[in-house]
């Protein structure tokens, strides 16, 4: 039974928790956390309940991964990703850091810029480069998009340990099926905003998710449009149809139905809300077929950036839904988006938002 | 040999413990700031990438000068003298 939910906020300057009940109406915050430092991604550890994984990316004293392992009360400085002695490669950046598998209860995940993923099997105290993808064949023709070369999304199988799919701006999304030993394309089906590649088949990814307990189960927002990818599809679906723009990054998918998922569409090139619909989440239950705008409390007229991890559901039910902006407001909705509340405003801008369900 | 004072100035501090200097034995910067991670193991990926390069936005001073304009890491250095690292005076990020 749960007992409440936790929001975990990546701003520009520090970390910020909200925990409430599960009525999710009152919020209280803690933090923030290393203030003045500009975190990417706050990652909450489900099979422990405790352990949150910040990913800081700072000039003095570089980029670094700090652990908690009482939900934020004290953190601890990790090791860093390190690329091979002799790569050409240097750590520079921490995108998104993933808990392993349910059964695999000390492995995290981490992707980085340059462009790479490592793998930690002692809970984030050391990682590994994850060469068979860090130094794929594709390499040379990944090249950085808007916000650098980042790995800035990893999936994890509900089901299958050895199954994980992430995601490169701007190269696209690339899949293993043996625990990372090979790993191959998996673009087919979503379109390319460059001109196509010499080997064809890349993509530029925005923001990926997999279903937390269906196996497969895929969502992307790319830059081309939204696509559903399930078990057993050769391709991406495009699901874009319905919705006001193309064009977006965050994206986040329900805690139960992997038909559900919801975006927070953005116009180009301006990346805010488009002028025509105004600042709202887009949720489809159909796995796409459909769209809806779900507006009920967000401010009329109001245009909002949302960053590729500003947007994240809980696991309780009727399922919360959050988005933050970096005009520094963190918004919730505790019935699946049917309305929205400001849990907090004035903030440092949001670069990332997850949950912890307790 | 010489003692030389090692201070931790900003940022450097909170890595090193709250620590705001150290003693260290050194004939150089180098040996130096070696000796200062062997204190505080912490501070060897906040001053150093993974291939060993110093990071951008650290300064190190001996005594009054920067050491870019001495010898850089191996700048000699004596008994009494004090190694100063300080992040730089930087900003203006959007």
């Amino acid at each position: 039974m749960a007992r409440g939910v936790a929001v975990l906020l990546g701003t520009k300057k520090g970390v910020y928790v909200f925990r409430s009940g599960t009525a999710r109406e009152r919020w209280r915050l803690e933090g923030p956390h290393f203030p003045g430092q500009t975190v990417y991604h706050v990652a909450f550890d489900p099979r422990d309940g405790q352990s949150l994984f910040a990913g800081i990316n700072m000039a003095w004293g570089g980029p670094r991964v700090e652990i908690s392992r009482d939900l934020g009360k004290t953190w601890k400085t990790g090791a860093n990703p390190a690329f091979p002695k002799g790569d050409d490669r240097t750590f520079s950046r921490t995108w998104h850091i993933e808990a392993g598998h349910a059964n695999q209860p000390d492995v995290l995940w981490c992707g980085v810029e340059p462009a790479a993923l490592f793998k930690s099997t002692d809970r984030g105290q050391s990682w590994e480069p994850v060469r068979a993808l860090n130094d794929h064949e594709d390499r040379k023709y990944w090249s950085p998009g808007g916000g650098g070369l980042g790995l800035h999304s990893i999936a994890v199988d509900a089901v299958d340990p050895k199954s994980v799919t992430i995601g490169i701006s701007s190269a696209g999304v690339y899949e293993t099926s043996d625990g990372g030993r090979s790993w191959s394309r998996a673009n087919q089906g979503t379109g390319s905003p460059l001109p196509p590649q010499p080997e064809g088949d890349f993509g530029c990814v925005h923001h990926l998710v997999g279903h937390p307990t269906v196996a497969g189960a895929r969502f992307q927002q790319n830059h081309t449009g939204a696509y559903f990818k399930d078990a057993g599809d050769k391709k991406w679906t495009n699901v874009t149809k319905g919705l006001p723009t193309d064009f977006g990054f965050a994206s986040a998918i329900h805690p139960r139905d992997p038909k559900v998922a919801y975006l927070f569409p953005l116009e180009f090139p301006m990346r805010m809300s488009p002028a025509a619909t105004g600042a709202a989440v887009w949720r489809t239950r159909d796995r796409g077929k459909s769209w809806t705008k779900l507006a009920n409390g967000l401010p009329r007229g109001a245009s909002y950036e949302v960053m590729r991890e500003g947007m994240a559901t809980d696991r309780l039910d009727p399922a919360g839904v959050y988005f933050g902006t970096t005009s520094g407001e963190i918004w919730g909705s505790a019935d699946e988006g049917r309305t929205w509340a400001l849990i907090a405003q004035h903030l440092p801008p949001i670069l990332s938002v997850e949950t912890a369900t307790l | 040999m010489g003692k030389v004072t090692v201070t931790l100035h900003g940022a450097f501090s909170e890595f090193a413990g709250g620590a705001r200097s150290a003693t260290v034995e050194a004939t150089d910067i180098a040996s130096a700031l070696a000796g200062l991670v062997a204190r505080y193991p912490s501070l060897a990926e906040r001053l150093r990438d993974e291939h060993g390069r110093m990071r951008e936005h650290v300064n190190i001073f001996a005594n009054e000068e920067e050491m870019r304009y001495l010898d850089g890491e191996r700048t000699a250095l004596r008994d009494g003298d004090i190694v100063h690292i300080v992040p730089a005076v930087s900003g203006g990020e959007v």
